[in-house]
């Protein structure tokens, strides 16, 4: 196994800073890892939601975004910053996208492809597998 | 001047923010550093203070020391 594959299929914003938080932190690392966004979280990139905060979250997740004493980097910029930095890839699901009728554009600018469930296992399949 | 028993060649000055910020701070000077050069990172997020040792040591470099401050601490970090 040479790094981690995350299928990211909640939308809940805790959730998505976790992943985020791992995947930068391990990709920075020199760690391969691939995202597979799918489902409620492929939603969670779409632009409007990121730019309004617009997430269903817990309490932690949302003392991150209300708090004024500290500067909690969202998952969009975590991601961001790590692919300058290390070996990650992000996959949209296209059979997310179909469901709402949209295209990638709608969503924020860090996938490097749209796939399928056969495409991203094939991309998958010397990683370890983690299903958020 | 802070008093301090580590010289720093270069300082990454992560204050205010969190994990995973000073990490990637860490690792964005670390990219940029010969073998033999002190990073001081200054972070005042508690979890970075105890999580960036445990890079530091996965990724074979040597931790010097962690310094409190009044509001932050300084971890010091020689490339190797």
């Amino acid at each position: 196994m040479t790094g981690y594959a995350f299928v990211l299929a909640s939308g809940r914003l805790e959730r998505l800073q976790a992943v985020g938080n791992i995947a930068s932190i391990a990709a920075a690392s020199e760690i391969p890892v691939a995202v597979f966004a799918t489902m409620d979280g492929l939603e969670a990139f779409d632009t409007d939601r990121v730019e309004s905060l617009n997430f269903e979250m817990g309490p932690v997740a949302e003392a991150m975004v209300t708090s004024d004493d500290v500067e909690v980097p969202l998952f969009t910029e975590s991601l961001a910053r790590a692919k300058e930095l290390g070996p990650i890839s992000l996959y949209a699901c296209e059979l997310s996208m179909d469901a709402l009728d949209k295209e990638i554009d709608e969503y924020a600018d860090l996938f490097d492809d749209v796939l399928g469930v056969s495409g991203f296992l094939k991309r998958a399949d010397d990683k370890q597998v983690v299903f958020v | 001047m802070t008093d301090t028993e580590y010289e720093a060649d270069v300082t990454v000055d992560s204050r205010d923010a969190t994990c995973p910020g000073p990490l990637m701070d860490l690792i964005g000077r670390v990219r940029q550093a010969d073998p033999g050069t002190v990073i001081e990172l200054q972070t005042s997020d508690s979890s970075s203070k105890t999580d960036v040792p445990e890079w530091v040591d996965e990724a074979g470099h040597e931790l010097r020391g962690v310094e409190e401050r009044d509001d932050y601490w300084s971890v010091f970090v020689e490339i190797t």
